[in-house]
């Protein structure tokens, strides 16, 4: 039990500093390099004497940013030998503007000498990508942690609780695993996965950590796998294996189309009676005392309640394509994430169910994402889930771990 | 706070688009029905380039790809090139082809296929086809050079005689030179199948036909005029916006103007009462520009004046003894236009200038809109100014102070008066799923599905 604590506490650690290095965004930025070279253009123009300073913001940055940059290109001109002073009694006027587009700040001096024309410096700095918000809901809460954030899709990502900590880290192209490196991420090994024929768009994969070797990977009409031991040692296949559709506790395997992004319906080895149900995206478990009822999100829109003797078909618009299960120990032990079907203005959410009886009750608020949720599936301890969306403003893909935590 | 102007960005455009994308997973079938103005004579974009930038680059898009592209970041992305590399210098690239693609006649792409169909476009390069890549030699370094092969004009083509053959998602089944395109999914497309089976565009469509198409649930996809978009979102109808690309100006059509053109070039600038036209004319659409460029794209467009002085613009007209009467020439088929044109020299004839619009010929005035197809800043000001016949900005470096000088040498030299930067709207049904709201106005009809929503 300790034993287990302490993996429990070293692994929460790791997730924090995981989260703490993905998340560079939450710190303050060093604006240090561009506030030194426009305080030099400046100077080199006004040279030594009474300057005035107006510091106009047309960007995105922070009022502390702001404050700082201010600040210091207060004190660079000053350091160079220029006074600054009121408009009325300055040799020169400099106006800086601290503007952007689409990839870079950019900060533009304006400096008026006399009557003259006035001289433009510009300096452009690429810009930092943003944090994204915790809202902290009520009743049972859902725990956002980043684990991962890169340019090219991400079907999904794996946690090894190990020393050092490791990701892997599934996308269209490869799989890759990471490992944590004096506080940074080190590529360790990254596989090709080969496929003959063009994957189909909206594109969905899988990760289950194994125990008797370290991962299976499940594409559509690939499977990979790696050889036993703790290297990342695979081997891919052009297979219709079904994959997993809920965490090793519970044994349910669907087909996956190989051309298309759903499950096909057919089930191995099925639920109860039932080895084919309409096709479907997602399916989470829900354990009952003597069975298990299936929640299924359909193709058609409809979401399905399968306990293998009946099908109860559910009117749930609000409710996007994925669902996850999680075991926990609040609530009724069990939960399942559900992604929003949101109206495209605001970003997608994912919120906790638990079904009492056939009837799902949200019992968290939604929590936000940034941007689309590309991918939800339960991790394979089946206690906690990997959301992936793609953010709005930066355009990447983020992988977060979803925990619920028990409510006040 | 971080990003704020790019979150209004995204803001102003979804609150318009309504149901641009959801947490539902696309779903394959069904016939996207498309109805645009344009009338397009052939398929191969060497001829698109007579279209405006924003259709020629979404009809091409269809049929075509280019050997990378470029997100709404302005950063460049793979697509039929594999990987790039541009030598020290920027004046030798060579990119490595993705293999297993094949044109919509069945034969495999081939270094030597996008040699051919790169040189056809670009005489000035030399190009070389090797092993399992092309290297592109220059004149010049164009540290830009793989953000310009993101433009349609640069999309992989096979050319056969009356035939032109394409990688891209969709393949042609029905052609009716500017009347009817209808393209196919393509089953083998190296970048997923599309969702849709099949697009059907009718072409040369009015605006009013559109509209008329859209409210009888006989098209999903519809082009909505600027100073019609906010109207048509405020009556519910769902609009998607890009930001603001097209730019709206004044051309002096004179190769070099006068002292005494240039100061009445100065007054008519001072003149133009942006505020004005775009509340009445354009409905509250579009951003008032003193650049060629847009702000979003350059970050430094706000220090180019667009300053209404009528006092100012009177003063500096009162600086030229004899003020020729000047002719004002814009598309006499786009109202928007006349309009603008009308309203401009109304404002001229206060500042004691004549200028008269007219419907036919070229005056020595232009109105001109012209799309920016490229959000790389570099790419956009050189295509720019290749269309609207101005000189090329002649840029050697990627640095953005280098191009904020050329864009001023390029105003300084009186022969623009940038007005307006205007977005590109298009209205959408509710069947239509996963639109994917682009700044660049680019369709992509590949990752778009159908709903089962009726109109």
């Amino acid at each position: 039990m300790f034993n287990l604590l302490g993996r429990f506490s070293r692994f929460v650690l790791s997730l924090l500093l995981l989260s703490f290095l993905l998340g560079p965004a939450a710190r303050a930025s060093d604006w240090s390099d561009p506030e030194q070279q426009l305080a030099q253009k400046i100077t080199a123009i006004t040279g030594p004497g009474a300057v005035s300073l107006d510091l106009v913001n047309r960007s995105s940055l922070s009022q502390a940013d702001i404050d700082g940059i201010r600040s210091t290109l207060r004190n660079q001109l000053s350091a160079a030998g220029l006074t600054l002073v009121n408009p009325d009694q300055a040799a020169a006027t400099v106006q800086v503007s601290l503007s952007e587009n689409l990839q870079s700040y950019v900060w533009v001096a304006r400096i008026q000498q006399g009557t003259n024309q006035p001289a433009i410096e510009i300096v452009s700095v690429p810009r930092v990508e943003p944090g994204t918000p915790l809202r902290e809901p009520a009743v049972l809460l859902i725990r956002k942690i980043q684990l991962w954030s890169q340019e090219d899709p991400i079907l999904d990502v794996a946690v090894i609780d190990s020393s050092p900590p490791h990701v892997i880290v599934l996308d269209p192209n490869k799989i890759a695993m990471h490992a944590l490196e004096d506080g940074q991420w080190q590529l360790e090994q990254a596989f090709q996965v080969p496929h003959s024929r063009p994957w189909p768009r909206d594109l969905r994969g899988r990760l289950v950590l194994r125990k008797d070797h370290l991962v299976d990977a499940y594409l559509p009409g690939i499977f990979c796998s790696s050889a036993p031991g703790a290297a990342l040692n695979l081997s891919c296949r052009e297979s219709d294996d079904p994959w997993p559709l809920a965490s090793e506790q519970v044994t349910l395997n669907g087909f996956f189309s190989p051309t298309r992004n759903f499950f096909t319906g057919a089930l191995a080895p099925g639920i109860g009676q039932e080895r084919t149900v309409p096709p479907f995206y997602s399916a989470a478990p829900i354990p009952r005392e003597k069975y298990v009822l299936w929640v299924l999100t359909g193709i058609d829109g409809q979401v399905r309640e399968v306990d293998g003797v009946n099908v109860q078909t559910l009117s749930r618009p609000g409710w996007g394509s994925d669902m996850a299960s999680t075991k926990t120990s609040c609530g009724s032990g069990s939960q399942v994430l559900v992604s929003s079907n949101s109206d495209g203005a605001t970003p997608d959410t994912v919120r906790a169910y638990e079904f009492p009886d056939r009837e799902p009750v949200p019992v968290s608020q939604p929590v936000e994402l940034g941007g689309r949720i590309t991918s939800l599936w339960t991790e394979s301890s089946g206690s906690t889930a990997v959301v992936v969306s793609r953010n709005w403003e930066t355009g990447k893909y983020e992988a977060f771990r979803l925990t619920i935590a028990c409510g006040q | 706070m971080r990003h704020f102007d790019l979150r209004l960005l995204a803001a102003s455009s979804l609150v318009l688009v309504g149901l641009a994308h959801a947490a539902r997973r696309p779903q394959y079938g069904g016939t996207l029905h498309v109805a645009i103005a344009s009338t397009p004579s052939s398929l191969d974009p060497a001829a698109l380039g007579q279209l405006d930038a924003v259709t020629c680059r979404n009809l091409s898009s269809l049929l075509f790809d280019t050997l990378v592209t470029m997100d709404d970041f302005g950063r460049i992305r793979p697509a039929l090139a594999l990987n790039w590399q541009a030598h020290p210098g920027n004046q030798r690239w060579q990119f490595r082809l993705r293999p297993g693609v094949a044109f919509d006649d069945g034969s495999l792409l081939t270094p030597g296929a996008v040699a051919a169909s790169l040189r056809a476009g670009n005489p000035n390069w030399t190009i070389y086809a090797l092993d399992d890549s092309i290297a592109i030699e220059l004149n010049s370094p164009d540290p830009s050079l793989a953000a310009e092969l993101t433009l349609p004009k640069n999309s992989i083509v096979k050319r056969l005689p009356g035939k032109v053959s394409g990688t891209g998602p969709f393949r042609v089944s029905d052609w009716q030179p500017a009347k009817k395109l209808v393209v196919a999914a393509s089953e083998d497309y190296w970048g997923g199948r599309p969702f849709v089976n099949s697009v059907e565009i009718t072409l040369g469509t009015s605006a009013r036909d559109q509209m008329m198409l859209r409210e009888l649930g006989k098209a999903d996809l519809i082009e909505i005029a600027p100073e019609q978009a906010r109207r048509t979102a405020m009556e519910g109808r769902r609009v998607s916006e890009s930001a603001a690309l097209e730019l709206v100006a004044l051309v002096f059509t004179h190769q070099q103007p006068s002292p005494e053109d240039q100061k009445l070039l100065d007054a008519l600038a001072l003149s133009v009462d942006r505020a004005s036209i775009k509340n009445v004319l354009l409905q509250g659409g579009g951003d008032p520009a003193g650049g060629i460029l847009p702000n979003w794209i350059t970050g430094y467009e706000f220090l180019f004046s667009t300053e209404f002085n009528m006092v100012a613009a009177q003063q500096r007209r009162a600086e030229v003894p004899y003020a020729p009467a000047w002719t004002l020439s814009c598309d006499p088929a786009d109202s928007l236009s006349r309009l603008i044109a009308e309203r401009l020299a109304l404002k001229a004839k206060d500042a004691g200038m004549t200028i008269r619009p007219i419907s036919t010929g070229i005056g020595d005035l232009r109105l001109v809109r012209t799309s920016l197809v490229s959000v790389n800043p570099r790419v956009a000001l050189t295509q720019v100014t290749a269309a609207l016949g101005l000189p090329p900005p002649g840029l050697s470096g990627d640095n953005l102070e280098e191009l904020y000088k050329s864009e001023s040498a390029l105003l300084e030299s009186h022969r623009i008066i940038p007005l307006f930067h205007l977005p590109v709207n298009y209205g959408l049904s509710p069947a239509v799923k996963n639109w994917g709201e682009k700044r660049t106005g680019a369709w992509d009809l590949g990752e778009v599905w159908l709903g089962t929503e009726k109109p």
